[in-house]
């Protein structure tokens, strides 16, 4: 059991969890993940640790409420509480190498992966420019980003009330690419690295492309183990099945079929909208919201 | 000498129409009576003699434990509690192998009366002196003589993984006294028992009870620990006087296919995990989901496939399986085959996927499938699956690929100097010691793929080597 020793939320949709969780803490590396089990009827979810403190035993997740397993850490759990199951560090570590000037883009919470890798290329003397483009109320880390790279910047996107989410999420895409081809304009970048939706990966990544600078990325398949043992995760990358779990998470986004990683994400789509209206209703029927 | 009674006394099971639409198990077991009835057409061949013990990879006393039930037919009590004492000798999961050994081709292969009739049904007799021993207390009974016996040697031992092997290894040191920890990287100890194996076959209750008695025996379970990552193999190396590996063949194998990323195609692995580890057929009460389409092709012809197909069809679909030989060369043990005939699954023999097709939101449509004949007689003895050029399409909206398991090489990848072969398995000497001096292996981890009995045989095989390596 994992205690949790801080939770609070820091912004629309994203909540700090402080747990207790020492032999992660011990062991994690920037690039790795966990896999979280919040309820004994929950999902196995898998998260980054974005920061940790190795002798006092503690790991630090950002969640994004995103569906009923999040919505529910949300709403039910409190500082004190216990998580059932943290497992891990699991992944492989991102390369620590000297790439040179590297720009890191986070879209949306794929903000919190990009923050201990950023830090610690950083520190072992890249040039890092960090690149967050997310909706307004969603900004998060940048105070952190700010002491741990070079140059940090923040694209926050307006939430129209007038459009729905698609049309919104449309408006980060549009002005994720513009930033990211306006920077690739103006300076020459050794690496881009980019964590986010898969689509936004991808739509970033024709822009890179177009530059010929070296891309990898963080990918997120849809994943139950995260130990090579289900093969749920498998992605085409340089034309043979990986298994992102244990084979990455990081790849080369010159080799990843995007396509068939952006429609595998979205298989369960909606039965993960049916349990979050369900649960939602349920929630409404005890007067809670 | 008992009058020779050809036919066997049947095992009461639930009917089709209500088993094949929930998880609960299908086979009910025997009650006293049946079990009794049927331990009398043993013919309790000679000890020395009796081809059941030698057809078992762990030699239980079959004809000894069918006896003691025999001589104390007055008091069933006592009957399981001795024939369990002389299972437990030997085995220290009956429940469990009493469900899912593969029994005909085993001790019960080889029986005297399965000459003439059928053979002695020694799988669930083993299975009703588990059961009725758990039901009436008289394992902890059992366990309670033990337990204040065990004297503590101040020798620690790892165990990485908690499936059948380690499980087993993990019992039996720790009756001689050694401090034992097991390592599982799952959030539920129990290895393929708790994420293969589904309810009907092996209800997850049982499972829970064993492990309850393990830990009894003072071993530790540690879950949520992946060693390789959370904690390294050096510092178990540090820790330990000993370690056994009983990491499984839990890496799925995926042949790359055309289309085999598409929606609607699992690894038989993931979608048994989603369903008897994460009960996804519970959603949205449980939060994993699952989908199970309209038509469901299962590729494969063992047990997992089995598995597979009979979970497919419990949320309503129809489930077809696909298999490159005849039904007489499918590795599923009979019962298992029965039982997903009698449910409904359809059996298409003599073909192989060709692709996978899709439709324009990338989930899967339909599957080219190649006619196959049989050809000449392979390494496994039986006869080649030869591709004809003939294919056809057969329209379907979900496909288990169930062709087989292969080592887990997350944590072997962490181990350097671990010797493995060309098939990713653990080398180990007679002593199933690995190339690392004091690190032993045993089940799938250095089988590929067995049974449950094997890799129990390996878990307590290695205990008395690793108990002889420490004490010399």
């Amino acid at each position: 059991m994992y205690k949790i020793l801080e939770k609070r939320e820091i912004a629309m949709r994203n909540t700090w969890y402080k747990i207790h969780a020492p032999h992660v803490a011990k062991k994690v590396q920037a690039g790795q993940f966990v896999i979280v089990r919040a309820f004994e009827n929950g999902e196995r979810i898998p998260l980054t640790p974005v920061m940790w403190d190795r002798d006092e035993g503690w790991i630090v997740l950002i969640v994004f409420t995103r569906g009923k397993t999040t919505m529910r850490m949300a709403m039910e759990m409190k500082e004190g509480d216990y998580l059932p199951d943290v497992v891990g560090p699991l992944g492989n570590p991102a390369p620590m190498e000297r790439f040179g000037k590297v720009l890191a883009i986070g879209a949306y919470t794929g903000i919190v992966e990009v923050y201990p890798i950023a830090r610690a290329w950083q520190k072992i003397g890249n040039d890092v420019t960090t690149l967050h483009v997310t909706f307004e109320p969603m900004i998060i880390l940048k105070d952190h980003l700010e002491r741990a790279v070079s140059r940090h910047i923040v694209e926050p996107v307006p939430l129209d009330p007038n459009l729905d989410l698609k049309e919104n999420m449309r408006n980060v895409t549009k002005r994720l690419t513009e930033k990211v081809r306006e920077m690739l304009e103006k300076e020459d970048y050794d690496l881009v690295f980019m964590v986010g939706p898969v689509g936004d990966q991808k739509a970033v990544f024709g822009i890179v492309k177009e530059f010929g600078i070296p891309m990898r990325v963080d990918l997120h398949p849809i994943m139950v183990d995260g130990s090579g043992m289900c093969g749920a995760c498998r992605v085409t990358v340089g034309g043979q099945i990986k298994f992102a779990c244990v084979d990455g998470p990081e790849f080369d986004a010159y080799q990843v079929d995007w396509d068939e990683l952006i429609h595998r994400v979205g298989f369960y789509a909606d039965m993960e909208r049916k349990a979050m209206e369900l649960y939602m209703a349920g929630l409404m029927s005890r007067g809670v919201v | 000498m008992p009058k020779l009674i050809r036919g066997r006394v049947p095992t009461p099971e639930r009917s089709v129409e209500e088993r094949v639409r929930d998880f609960n198990e299908v086979n009910l077991g025997y009650t006293f009576e049946l079990a009794l009835k049927e331990a009398e057409r043993c013919l309790q061949c000679p000890k020395e003699y009796a081809p059941c013990i030698k057809g078992c990879p762990v030699q239980i006393d079959i004809p000894g434990f069918i006896r003691a039930l025999r001589v104390n037919k007055e008091n069933p009590r006592k009957a399981v509690k001795e024939a369990l004492g002389i299972i437990r000798a030997n085995n220290a999961l009956p429940a469990i192998t009493g469900r899912v050994c593969p029994q005909e081709e085993q001790c019960e292969g080889v029986c005297v009366v399965g000459k003439v009739g059928d053979p002695i049904n020694i799988g669930k007799l083993e299975r009703f002196v588990a059961d009725y021993a758990r039901e009436h207390g008289i394992e902890d009974e059992l366990l309670m003589e033990v337990v204040p016996n065990i004297r503590g040697n101040g020798k620690k031992v790892a165990v990485v993984g908690a499936g059948p092997a380690g499980l087993t290894c993990a019992a039996e040191l720790a009756k001689m006294g050694y401090e034992v920890t097991i390592f599982e990287a799952l959030h539920e100890p129990g290895g393929v028992l708790t994420y293969g194996i589904p309810e009907f076959r092996l209800p997850k209750e049982i499972v829970k009870k064993e492990l309850e008695k393990v830990k009894k025996l003072g071993v530790k379970i540690e879950t949520n620990v992946l060693v390789g990552k959370t904690i390294t193999f050096e510092e178990l190396r540090e820790e330990f006087d000993a370690i056994f590996i009983g990491t499984g063949a839990g890496t799925p194998r995926i042949y790359p296919w055309p289309g085999v990323n598409l929606n609607g195609i699992y690894s038989a692995n993931e979608f048994l995990t989603r369903i008897n580890l994460m009960k996804a057929y519970k959603f949205p009460e449980y939060d994993t989901p699952i989908k199970v389409g309209r038509r469901v092709a299962v590729i494969g012809g063992g047990n997992t496939a089995m598995d597979a197909a009979r979970s497919a069809l419990r949320p309503g679909a129809e489930v077809w399986v696909l298999y490159r030989r005849t039904r007489k060369e499918m590795t599923a043990r009979e019962e298992e085959i029965k039982h997903a005939e009698e449910e409904g699954v359809k059996f298409m023999f003599l073909v192989s996927p060709k692709r996978f097709i899709g439709d324009e939101n990338g989930n899967l449509k339909a599957i080219e499938l190649e006619k196959m004949e049989l050809g000449e007689p392979d390494e496994t003895g039986r006869r080649k699956p030869v591709p004809t050029g003939e294919t056809f399409i057969a329209e379907f909206d979900t496909a288990i690929i169930a062709i087989g398991q292969t080592p887990n090489r997350t944590f072997l990848e962490t181990v350097p100097n671990l010797k493995v072969d060309e098939k990713g398995r653990i080398v180990v000497d007679d002593n199933l010691m690995t190339s690392i001096p004091g690190v032993f292996a045993g089940g799938d981890a250095i089988r590929g793929e067995a049974t449950v009995i094997l890799a129990m045989g390996d878990g307590k095989k290695a205990a008395k080597t690793i108990h002889k390596y420490l004490s010399s």
